[in-house]
């Protein structure tokens, strides 16, 4: 019991294995909370208004403007600090979505079983079966192109693993005595998932959604690199890799970008990683 | 696209609709055959499924497909845009133009493509095989080294090489694909010059006959050793920067798999027998992890697949994943549902043979 | 025992690392060998969705089409302001409504048969039966068989362009039996378009040994050609490649040429490559809705103003890169009917604020849109419209951007749907009357729902220059036609871009057209 009343970040800090707290870990965890910190207030402390275009073009890394400038004439370092929000914000508003969506979904199917599962169950794998990339731009070129969109679009193709998942621990769950004697007590439905079932699905979920932050700010950037996410000039680190490629001798405009979400994702899985062999040692909801 | 989106828990293995006696005993192999037909009922049905989203999607999305493909000076002229409305029967009402596209879809006729002016079938049989080159060497280099690391990592674990393995693994999930594309070609090919430019053969080297449209294997069966060297060294970067992901995927979930083996009781069992470790190892440790990890290898194949559009892009590879991107952004419907349905066709293969794997070798009954 | 695992695993794994490493490692030295006159490699962004003559009209099927059939007349590779005889000489009468052309003697197509009167009617009237893509360029023009080696075209009105027409690569003359016995026929019905992308059937240097729409094309040179021109290299390759990869395969002597790359790309190239950049007769403009409708704020010719003297248009130029030059008009500079440079739009962002406040703009956010999946001739549209939204912003016109894939735009701004649109213009052929579309009323005018009745002196101008014959009196109406739409249109002209042709210090030859980019058979090797 005393374990549970420990603060989070030392609940973390504890669940990271001895052998990485140091050294991997403590720079894992100071990039971690620089990029947290500049999520909150990137926009603030750009040196640079990282929309303006007012200094020259393609200067190299030095002392004025820390990463160089891009084709337009923006300063690199501001744009990544103001670029954190957007892609870490949206990364996690992707997360939540789709664990919102794939746990009701999954909920109801394994609660209700039969034909409702059955049902929910072939559209999960209708999703699955779908190749992601069409689905995604279609779903963007049906929308149009901006950051909401491309999130839906990324919802729409990340669910499904949570419907599956939440379905599986619900199935379990339905046949333990509890959830039967709550249902023998005239639980309603309702109640019986609020009360019963919620609660046990709940952690491995959020525990799950946790390990996926990274790869959800993978698939976002992705589509911004395509052009199906993020609108100009709004900073997003995929769509400034993108305008870098055809400038890649100009090395600084598409590498600092690269390296922001690479560190980003890095982080946010190692966190992931932690929670997850703190929480579900045997990796259940792997 | 992005990145590969298979994430281990993707992974069927829990599926109720497989008989729940897998775990218990042996299954009769007429409730088995009865479930392979349930199965492939259902995965008819999901293949009209994808047509039929794929089908929706397009034609919501705003903007019209005649004059993309007429061209532009054509389509001020109303009478062939009505031509090719005509044509193509796009002058019909949807729910008939869908019903034309499943009738000539069961005699294998999977129409024109817009944007190509070819079958859609001829540009596929193209493009696939030029994907399938550098998924199926991706997925072997990663199978090879996930599963080694994996296994390692889990032997270890705890100690230093666990932790770095695990660390390489984690940087491997965690890289924009887009970028390292980028980034070694530029390295490795423009700055150090040691792989070779882009396309899939040297210009002037001649490809070799046609007979899987995969160069590598066809200049074998031809015996040209001099295409075969060409086209494998084309292969290797593209294979080099989608193998990353997959590494770190598979070491990762064949970690997992292997440590749960190992605390197994059996497996403790064997060990406390004072069996040899290579004989505990290859006989009862991999036997027992092959299936979830084959799982993961075949789903991630799968998503190989149609996550190679980045890739080819920047090594200029006519593959499945620019064809795919092409065909969508310029709403060439027929050629967006021909992919649609290839991969889905892959991708419920993959899974029905991994629900066959788990229901005929359930590796704890066989062990144990 | 208890650590032989490991270690064997640790052996699997290097050993792995290994043979991966292998296959990278085994491949320095494929290098193309640059002086030999066996090949040359030229890399492009294929733009193109065939290769059939009658049907095609993208700048890199022109340049395939240019190197496999021969038209009637052509532009020298040089001077490519005098239109030269090719399969035949020519004359006219004095209105300029009959022409008459006399095949050269002896000239063969690649089967080794003659061209003869048959072929040139055939491939004209398949251009326009077909309604194909490029077949409006031949309306109105109809063409009758003298004798065998006579054909004469005539005209209801006078066509002074006509011989410019003529040089275009969808008029290019097909081998007619060769063409007809593989399905091509002169309607609608013609079905000659898959064998003609899988084989040529031209009388130019080089044949068709190979095609792919999505990666490349190749061409061998062909034996029975008796031309003018002379062929260095026996096999043309062209390459379907990304521009930044295109730049990385030209300096490291993989390609020989490379056409695709941006204007901001060729500013510090390696040694062993040269660029030639020229201003392109691509023009890159705006265009803005004058429908109510569409938007309260731009159907104002305040507005217009307002953006024509917002944009700070050097600042255009400096992210365009090299060669581009800012457009003087709507016709580009170096074509009849081009306005002088003391033409070109400034900036006063004084005045364009003053008119912003008048049109009612301020507090209002209008839609730029653009298409975000091609670049034409040189210049990123992206690019383009993120500078053009900082420059509007400065003249209190707020404006967002709208990317969208060229196949999901092209629809609105057809339709004239766009409120403010960021497009381009590639020359159908190199002449002001191709311009005449811009007047309202007309296919562009309407792009923008600018009704005829809306401008009458300019609509009347219009009409006058299509049967105008005179040289200089065309130059002088069109300067009119010009300088008025440039002041009253819903059109700013932005700028041409530049057009980047990079290739390797050993290789000569390389001559930018507008039409059909570069001659491959004018390309030889440096001695």
């Amino acid at each position: 019991m005393a374990e549970t009343r420990r603060s989070l970040p030392s609940r973390i800090w504890r669940a990271i294995p001895p052998g990485i707290r140091a050294p991997l870990g403590v720079v894992s965890a100071v990039i971690a909370l620089v990029w947290v910190v500049l999520c909150l207030i990137g926009p603030q402390i750009t040196p640079h208004d990282p929309l303006a275009q007012n200094l020259p073009l393609y200067q190299p890394p030095g002392v004025d403007t820390l990463l160089g400038t891009d084709e337009l004439g923006r300063d690199v370092f501001s744009r990544i600090l103001a670029g954190a929000q957007v892609t870490v914000g949206l990364a996690l508003l992707l997360v939540v979505m789709s664990m919102v969506v794939g746990s009701v979904l999954g909920v109801v199917a394994g609660f209700f079983g039969r034909w409702v599962d059955e049902a929910i169950m072939r559209f999960t794998d209708l999703v699955m079966a779908f190749p992601t990339v069409i689905l995604a731009m279609v779903t963007a070129a049906a929308l149009g192109a901006s950051l909401f969109n491309a999130v839906l679009a990324a919802l729409i193709v990340s669910w499904p693993p949570y419907a599956r998942v939440v379905r599986s621990m619900v199935l379990s769950l339905r046949h333990q005595e509890y959830v039967a004697s709550g249902r023998l007590l005239g639980f309603s439905p309702l109640k019986s998932i609020g009360v019963d079932i919620l609660p046990n699905v709940a952690g491995p979920t959020l525990v799950m959604a946790s390990a996926d932050i990274g790869t959800a700010a993978l698939l976002l950037s992705g589509l911004s690199f395509l052009g199906l996410g993020a609108k100009p000039p709004s900073p997003e680190w995929g769509a400034m890799v993108s305008s870098a490629v055809r400038h890649f001798d100009k090395w600084w405009m598409g590498v600092f970008p690269g390296l922001a979400i690479l560190t980003v994702v890095i982080c946010f899985n190692f966190l992931g990683d932690a929670l997850r062999d703190y929480f579900d040692p045997k990796g259940a909801t792997r | 696209m992005p990145q590969p989106s298979v994430s281990p828990a993707s992974g069927d293995n829990s599926d109720p609709a497989l008989p729940s006696a897998g775990r218990q005993g042996r299954r009769s192999h007429a409730a088995l055959l009865r479930y392979l037909g349930k199965r492939l009922v259902i995965s008819v049905f999901l293949l009209f499924g994808i047509t039929l989203v794929t089908f929706i999607l397009t034609n919501l999305v705003p903007g019209d497909p005649v004059a993309a493909a007429v061209g532009q000076r054509a389509a001020e002229d109303p009478a062939v845009v009505a031509a090719f409305r005509a044509k193509y029967g796009l002058d019909l009402p949807l729910p008939q133009q869908y019903a034309n596209y499943l009738a000539r879809l069961v005699q294998f006729d999977l129409g024109t493509s817009w944007q190509t002016h070819n079958p859609v079938a001829k540009d596929l049989s193209t493009a696939i095989p030029a994907t399938m080159e550098i998924a199926f060497a991706a997925i072997v280099c990663a199978a090879i080294i996930g599963v080694v690391f994996g296994a390692w990592s889990a032997y270890k674990r705890g100690k230093i090489t666990d932790q770095v393995l695990r660390m390489v693994s984690l940087v491997g999930i965690s890289v924009p694909t887009f970028w390292m594309a980028i980034v070694c070609f530029y390295v490795f090919y423009y700055r150090l010059g040691i792989a070779p430019g882009s396309g899939r053969l040297t210009p002037g080297v001649s490809a070799p006959p046609h007979v899987t449209g995969m160069y590598t294997v066809d200049a074998l069966l031809a015996g040209d050793l001099r295409a075969f060297v060409d086209a494998a060294a084309h292969l290797s970067l593209p294979t080099l920067v989608l193998t990353l992901y997959t590494i770190g995927l598979l070491t990762r979930f064949s970690r997992t798999s292997f440590l749960e083996v190992l605390d197994s009781v059996y497996v403790r069992a064997a060990k406390a027998k004072g069996l040899p470790g290579r004989t505990v190892f290859f006989k009862y440790v991999l036997r027992a992890a092959a299936i979830p990890i084959l799982t993961v290898v075949g789903l991630a194949f799968g998503s190989l697949l149609s996550g190679t559009v980045l890739v080819e892009s920047i090594f200029s590879w006519p593959g499945l994943g620019s064809y795919a991107y092409q065909s969508a952004s310029n709403l060439d419907l027929l050629a967006v549902m021909g992919v649609g349905l290839f991969v889905g066709v892959v991708y419920l293969s993959i899974n029905l043979a991994i629900d066959i794997a788990y229901g005929f070798i359930d590796p704890r009954v066989r062990v144990g | 025992m208890k650590h032989l695992l490991p270690k064997a695993m640790l052996f699997a794994a290097c050993t792995a690392l290994l043979l991966s490493g292998c296959g990278q490692s085994g491949t320095s030295g494929t290098q193309a060998a640059p002086a030999s006159t066996d090949q040359i490699v030229i890399d492009t962004t294929f733009d193109m969705k065939t290769i059939d003559p009658g049907r095609e009209f993208e700048p890199t099927a022109q340049m395939l089409v240019k190197a496999m059939y021969d038209n009637l007349l052509t532009y020298g590779d040089e001077d490519t302001s005098t239109v030269v005889p090719n399969l035949a000489t020519y004359t006219a009468n004095e209105e300029l409504t009959e022409f008459t052309f006399t095949l050269q003697e002896g000239r063969v197509f690649s089967d080794g048969s003659p061209v003869t009167a048959d072929d040139v009617v055939f491939s004209l009237t398949r251009l326009t039966g077909m309604k194909g893509n490029p077949s409006y360029l031949f309306d109105g023009v109809t063409v009758e068989k003298i004798d065998d080696m006579t054909v004469k075209l005539t005209t209801a009105a006078p066509h002074p362009a006509l011989p410019v027409v003529l040089t275009a690569p969808p008029l290019a003359i097909l081998n007619s039996k060769v063409v007809q016995a593989n399905g091509g026929t002169v309607d609608e019905n013609d079905a000659a378009e898959e064998w003609l992308n899988a084989n040529s059937a031209g009388s130019g240097p080089y044949i068709l040994e190979s095609f792919d729409v999505r990666s490349q094309a190749v061409l061998v040179k062909n034996p029975n050609y008796n031309g003018p021109q002379t062929p260095t290299f026996e096999k043309v390759i062209f390459r379907n490649v990304e521009p930044a990869t295109q730049k990385m395969n030209v300096e490291r002597g993989d390609s020989q040429v490379a056409l695709g790359l941006l204007g901001d790309m060729v500013s510090d190239l390696a040694d062993t490559v040269k660029v030639d950049s020229v201003p392109s007769a691509t023009t890159v403009f705006l265009i803005i809705n004058t429908d109510p409708a569409i938007s309260e704020v731009t159907a104002k010719p305040e507005f217009w103003k307002a953006v024509k003297s917002a944009i700070d248009y050097d600042g255009l130029l400096e992210v365009a890169g090299s060669g581009a030059i800012q457009s003087t008009g709507a016709v580009p500079a170096q074509f009849v009917g081009g306005l002088p440079e003391s033409s070109r739009l400034k900036r006063d962002l004084e005045a364009a604020k003053t008119a912003a406040a008048a049109a009612g703009a301020s507090g209002k956010t209008i839609t730029l849109s653009y298409a975000n999946d091609i670049d034409p001739t040189g210049v990123s549209l992206q690019t383009l419209a993120e500078r053009l939204q900082v420059q509007l912003a400065e003249a209190g016109i707020t404006v967002e951007l709208a990317p969208a894939p060229f196949a999901t735009e092209v629809d609105a701004y057809r339709d004239g749907k766009e409120q403010i649109g960021l497009w381009y213009w590639i020359p159908d052929y190199s002449e002001g009357n191709d311009y005449l579309p811009y007047s309202p009323g007309q296919w562009m005018g309407l792009r923008v729902n600018w009704q005829a009745g809306a401008n009458p002196a300019i609509e009347a101008l219009a009409a006058e220059l299509l049967t105008t014959s005179d040289p200089a009196q065309r130059q002088a109406k069109f300067e009119e036609w010009g300088n008025l739409l440039l002041a009253e249109g819903p059109y700013v002209p932005l700028l041409q871009p530049g057009s980047n042709v990079v290739y390797s210090t050993s290789i000569t030859g390389v001559y930018y057209s507008p039409t059909w980019i570069i001659n491959a058979a004018a390309l030889g090797v440096a001695s």
